[in-house]
């Protein structure tokens, strides 16, 4: 069995690529697709702690972020295609209607 | 044996991760999400979170991505593919802070003692298990994500009238 730290190690590089993801891209789509990225990366260590610590609490929560993302998901992507179809385009510089 | 299937699935799931941030084609990025849920639920039955592991295969690999691949095909694809090879003029700045995240983390678990020393406990994340204490501790937070859920149905509906209404040129 590996130990913790290794597990957190792969749940922080996972973060670390979402989060690069969620910052270098301009497209709306993947700037969601970076966002599914981090919530896995923060299931991985919610599920390491859970092992680890011998407490379930940790796997419940990683439910209740599946449930919290699923709904997430619904919305942005309703929103991209909203989009599309009012600017026909999605990325996200576009969306200069409330820049001052 | 643990330990190679651990870095077999690690190494799928950072390899797919990347290809999620770098692939131009938005396909190739949906599809290789799948497939990093896919190694990640195999880290997740690698510690014994059955339950869980199942879980996020069947939401996410099977509902999620698959609504993600519909709206990538109900766009145009060409107009997708010309917003992302755009040159990014801040690109450089987002990888200097994922580099500094990742060496952030691994001084974090360095010198997170506990982390080497805390030894693997006999739980395991059944359906059982985890039912048992869904339905006793945590029955509030369960029936609010149901609330949740509603709320976020109410929210796709009222975007949903806005494009017909907006389609068909009614006044409300």
């Amino acid at each position: 069995m590996m130990s913790l730290g290794s597990y957190l190690m792969v749940s922080g590089i996972i973060f670390s690529i979402g989060l690069v993801g969620v910052t270098t891209s301009r497209n709306v789509l993947k700037v969601l697709l970076s966002l599914e990225l981090l919530l896995a990366a923060s299931n991985l260590s919610f599920v390491a702690f859970s092992k680890f610590n011998g407490d379930y609490a940790g796997q419940l929560i990683v439910f209740f972020v599946i449930l919290v993302a699923a709904a997430e998901v619904a919305i942005g992507l309703a929103i991209v295609v909203l989009m599309y179809r009012r600017i026909s385009t999605i990325s996200a510089d576009d969306l200069k209607e409330m820049k001052w | 044996m643990s330990e190679f299937f651990f870095y077999l699935f690690a190494a799928v799931l950072i390899l797919a991760s990347l290809s999620v941030v770098l692939a131009r084609n938005p396909l190739y990025n949906v599809l290789s999400l799948v497939v990093a849920i896919f190694s990640l639920s195999c880290l997740f039955v690698l510690l014994e979170a059955f339950f869980v592991g199942m879980i996020l295969l069947l939401v996410y690999a099977g509902a999620v991505l698959v609504f993600f691949l519909f709206v990538v095909m109900c766009l145009d694809l060409k107009t997708i593919a010309l917003t992302t090879s755009q040159q990014n003029r801040y690109g450089w700045l987002g990888w200097i802070v994922g580099l500094s995240f990742v060496s952030l983390f691994y001084l974090g678990t360095q010198s997170f003692i506990k982390a080497q020393t805390l030894g693997v406990s006999s739980i395991r994340g059944t359906i059982e298990n985890i039912g048992q204490i869904l339905f006793t501790d945590y029955l509030l937070p369960f029936e609010l994500t149901s609330l949740l859920l509603l709320i976020a149905i109410f929210g796709i509906v009222s975007l949903a009238q806005g494009v017909l209404s907006s389609g068909k040129e009614v006044d409300t």
